[in-house]
């Protein structure tokens, strides 16, 4: 009997889905995997979960601006407002405007998306059809609106003081239900699986969504749009799916950010230093390469902690002079230089300099 | 002085990844209109716009004078001596006809002054409208301010691409008086799809297809012979 | 007339707020408005046109106010030290001294825009991204770079003392430096529209604007117009910083940012690349911000974003933009 012919385009895909098996970044990516879910059960300190969890949320929200940025090619600075949108959401729907109950989280992560979703449409509608640098310039706008608004609505957003919400059933503090294989099952444990697998999830979404044909249409737009559109693409409906996509991404992020860290101000979800802390993760991993978020997350929140310890130790080598002093104490300069350095140098980032290499590598050979 | 004006040799351009130009060659006489024909989408403008430096060319040698000046800038390939009239005309819609001259002048006084009294002579709307801003002048207008401002300085090459395109025949009729007269004065690389206008004022011709040159030679024999025409040019 | 009709429009709606304050507040809060207006049109103005000419955003430009502001601070100080400028009842001395810091100003972020122009935006030239991450980057390390030199916290700015204070004009109160404000900025939007209609370097950077690859076609090197421009740029900036240190009385290492965002709405509200609709745009947002800062306090930046989605849709590309 003879094997049923295919076409061309299945042919390829079918070469494509076993040539993924063999390729040894899956292994990589099982690994990492696991690593993840492993953190509680090896290393049980606070810090050491804390980090690990910051990392796979930061990594999602990275990948979730990769999309918009890097696969759909629009430059847009209000990823860290949508981010703040669905932390907001999930803590006023267990906080001020509703209970603690599952019933209300979920309330509040719907709540999140669909806000999200409209004002993406919105101003995606509004200013898609501008100069691409006009566009940013506008998105940053409104992000500085909304920061301002949740600074001064604090009858409802509790102003530059904040949120705290606390989280039901399971998932709350006080929760303990005995061990298991030796680590204790607790509120915080539940909710470490939950937000990891939660993030899994969405980058298997992002991962997929990049890779279907609305992806590769989307690359191809970002490539050269005019060709495009002379194909017969409607660019600009795609442009906002995906950017809109990416957004609802991030307000999730947000929103399991909220769950993990409970506690929801301004400055620390919607403000400049997580647009910045996103835009360094996104360069340093490498832009057009969704796991880069891995890598620039890891980098950077694991720069973070360990940087107290070189302050102190950088402050006891030189405590006479001011100047050096306050030279040591400014982390955020070396940080700006690194920025630049990364641009000038490796604005792959480090997933894209890898990936050339080893495409060069594969042209030189065959 | 060089035999050829103009020398392209193997010239290889890519736009992004797109390979454009895969081999274009040609000689430019001197004092003589040589014209750029093809299909659309050949690779005559991109061929242009090597010469004038707005793209670099990957493989191949663009001569002018003897000098080689495919790695220069766009503004220094002008001061050598090279006007560009692009297609769409490029000119500036928020300026005056009289700015958009100044801009293009590179240098003042009495010689200055004299060509420009001969350029309103060929184009006498252009004084007319002087003070007007060139976004209302018609299109005819607008492609003769843009020929004016390729022409205002001593330039020893023009580079013309698509002057007649959407125009009416009389103004393209115009358009054809005004460039033999300049012609006298300057070597002329034209890419022209009116293939009318292209005979009347092309010496040589130069067939590019897909992005290499695959025929050149006298534009009277070209209009002697239709097959060549009809293969290439769909005429 | 189609060009005069946004004006006449704002200017028919400034007239608005009387039907709610009293004549001599509002006149008050005019002057106010007026001079906030003209500090962030100095901003604005650089911006567009670095906008327009080169086609880069330029985050910079906030830490390039922030450096104007605290050069101009220790210029002054010095000078009063030395020479008690500040402090002398004289007309003439405050005004130099004003001069003096406004001169030491221009020189430091002239040189710093060289700079940044040369090192930091040329080599990304072209590529959006990247010079929108490198501009930022550089803003990071110039204002970590300001709380090295000068310290983190904020500082008191003192304002000279024939500045100080307000006049009594038939009951209104005036305030004296906001006055000075709007004079400069007069006189340097009149300079900056004789310089680039008047000028041959204006003319270029006017057709550049427009045409930036036509404008090489034809003979002029463009980068050298970029760095002028850019140059020009931050000196504006460093000025605007300067005044609105004097306007607020103090310095902050954060002042660029904060205001950065105001000149982003102007550029965008009055157009790309043009100096009058950055005007026309500033004091739409300076006197808007104060009347309705009086009103209703929290309404006020919610009235300046109101106003940039209003004209966003009429006019996607601003008041006086060219349609691209």
């Amino acid at each position: 009997m003879t094997p049923p012919t295919l076409t061309p385009v299945q042919a390829a895909r079918l070469r494509e889905r076993q040539r993924r098996l063999r390729e040894p970044t899956l292994y990589l990516r099982l690994g990492l995997l696991a690593a993840f879910a492993l953190v509680p059960a090896v290393v049980p300190s606070f810090q050491a979960m804390d980090l690990a969890l910051k990392i796979a949320l930061f990594a999602t929200l990275v990948a979730s601006y990769d999309v918009v940025i890097g696969y759909t090619g629009i430059v847009s600075f209000g990823h860290a407002m949508f981010f703040g949108f669905g932390a907001y959401a999930v803590a006023l729907a267990l906080g001020k405007f509703g209970a603690v109950t599952y019933g209300h989280l979920l309330l509040g992560f719907a709540a999140g998306v669909v806000v999200s979703a409209v004002v993406a449409v919105v101003i995606g509608a509004f200013s898609l059809r501008v100069k691409a640098l006009f566009f940013a310039m506008i998105t940053l706008a409104f992000a500085e609106f909304a920061l301002i608004l949740a600074v001064q609505w604090s009858q409802v957003t509790g102003g530059e003081d904040g949120l705290s919400p606390k989280l039901p059933g399971v998932f709350a503090v006080g929760f303990d239900a005995g061990r298991i294989l030796g680590v204790p099952v607790t509120g915080r444990l539940l909710t470490y699986y939950l937000v990891l697998a939660a993030c899994i999830a969405l980058f298997l979404m992002m991962s997929r969504f990049v890779h279907s044909p609305l992806g590769r249409t989307l690359q191809a737009i970002r490539d050269n749009e005019l060709r495009a559109e002379a194909l017969g693409f409607q660019t600009f409906v795609f442009q906002i799916v995906s950017s809109s996509f990416g957004s609802v991404v991030a307000t999730v992020v947000g929103g399991l950010y909220a769950m993990w860290v409970r506690y929801v101000n301004p400055e620390s979800t919607l403000g400049i230093p997580i647009m910045l802390d996103v835009l360094l993760m996104v360069i340093i991993g490498g832009i057009g390469t969704l796991y880069g978020g891995v890598i620039g997350a890891a980098f950077l929140l694991a720069a973070r902690t360990v940087l107290p310890d070189l302050r102190t130790l950088s402050a006891s080598l030189a405590p006479a002079s001011e100047v050096l002093q306050r030279l040591s104490e400014r982390w955020l300069l070396y940080f700006g230089i690194l920025f630049i350095l990364i641009v000038f140098f490796f604005p792959r980032g480090v997933i894209g300099t890898v990936q050339e290499a080893m495409s060069k590598a594969k042209a030189s050979r065959g | 002085m060089a035999p050829s004006l103009l020398e392209i040799e193997d010239l290889h351009t890519y736009i992004g990844q797109h390979h454009i130009l895969q081999g274009v060659s040609l000689r430019i006489r001197h004092d003589a209109v040589t014209v750029l024909l093809g299909r659309n989408g050949a690779g005559k403008t991109t061929t242009m716009r090597t010469v004038m430096g707005l793209l670099h060319p990957r493989r191949g040698v663009v001569r002018y004078d003897g000098h080689e000046i495919h790695r220069l800038p766009p503004y220094e390939i002008a001061r050598l001596g090279i006007g560009y009239v692009p297609e769409g005309q490029g000119i500036f819609a928020t300026l005056t006809v009289d700015e958009n001259l100044r801009v293009a002048q590179l240098s003042e006084g009495a010689p200055a002054r004299e060509r420009l009294q001969h350029i309103f002579g060929l184009f006498p709307d252009l004084e007319r409208f002087r003070r007007a801003r060139a976004g209302t002048l018609s299109g005819g207008q607008k492609q003769m301010l843009a020929i004016a401002r390729a022409f205002i300085n001593p330039n020893r090459l023009l580079l013309i691409d698509e002057p007649s395109k959407g125009l009416a025949p009389i103004i393209v009729e115009h358009l054809v008086e005004a460039l033999s007269a300049m012609k006298r004065h300057a070597t002329v690389l034209l890419v022209e799809q009116n293939f009318a206008m292209a005979q009347a004022l092309g010496d040589d011709f130069y067939l590019i297809d897909d992005g290499r040159t695959v025929h050149q030679g006298s534009m009277a024999s070209l209009a002697a012979d239709d097959a060549l025409k009809k293969k290439y040019l769909g005429i | 007339m189609r060009e005069r009709a946004p004006v006449l429009i704002a200017a028919g709606l400034f007239l608005l707020p009387l039907a709610l304050i009293d004549p001599r507040t509002y006149l008050t809060l005019t002057v106010a408005g007026l001079a906030m207006g003209m500090l962030i049109f100095l901003v604005a103005a650089g911006l567009t046109l670095i906008f327009g000419l080169m086609d880069v955003l330029n985050f910079a430009h906030g830490a390039l106010f922030s450096w104007g502001a605290y050069v101009g601070f220790s210029a002054a100080a010095l000078l009063n030290q030395r020479l008690g400028w500040a402090t002398s009842p004289s007309v003439v001395a405050n005004t130099l001294l004003l001069l003096g810091a406004i001169a030491a100003t221009v020189l430091i972020t002239v040189g710093l825009g060289v700079l940044l122009e040369r090192v930091i935006v040329r080599p990304v030239y072209g590529q959006h991204l990247f010079q929108i991450l490198i501009t930022l980057g550089a803003t990071i390390v110039l204002e970590e770079l300001i709380r090295i030199v000068w310290g983190p916290n904020d500082q008191v700015m003192p304002v000279p003392f024939t500045f100080q204070g307000s006049w009594d004009i038939a009951d209104v109160v005036v305030l004296r430096f906001p006055v000075v404000a709007i004079i400069l900025g007069i006189v340097i939007y009149v300079g900056m529209v004789l310089m680039l209609n008047r000028t041959r370097v204006g003319l270029i950077v006017r057709a550049g604007v427009e045409n930036g690859e036509m404008v090489q076609v034809m003979g002029h090197n463009i980068y050298r117009y970029f760095t002028g421009v850019f140059a020009a740029g931050s000196a504006l900036a460093g000025v605007g910083g300067l005044m609105w240190a004097i306007f607020s009385q103090s310095v902050r290492p954060t002042m660029g940012g904060e205001q950065l965002i105001f000149a982003f709405i102007v550029v965008i509200i009055g157009g790309l690349g043009s100096v009058t609709g950055s005007l026309v745009g500033a004091l739409m947002v300076g006197l808007s911000y104060n009347y309705v800062a009086f009103l209703v306090p929290k309404a006020a930046i919610g009235v300046t974003m109101a106003i940039m989605v209003l004209i966003l849709l009429f006019r996607p590309t601003g008041l006086y933009g060219a349609a691209r």
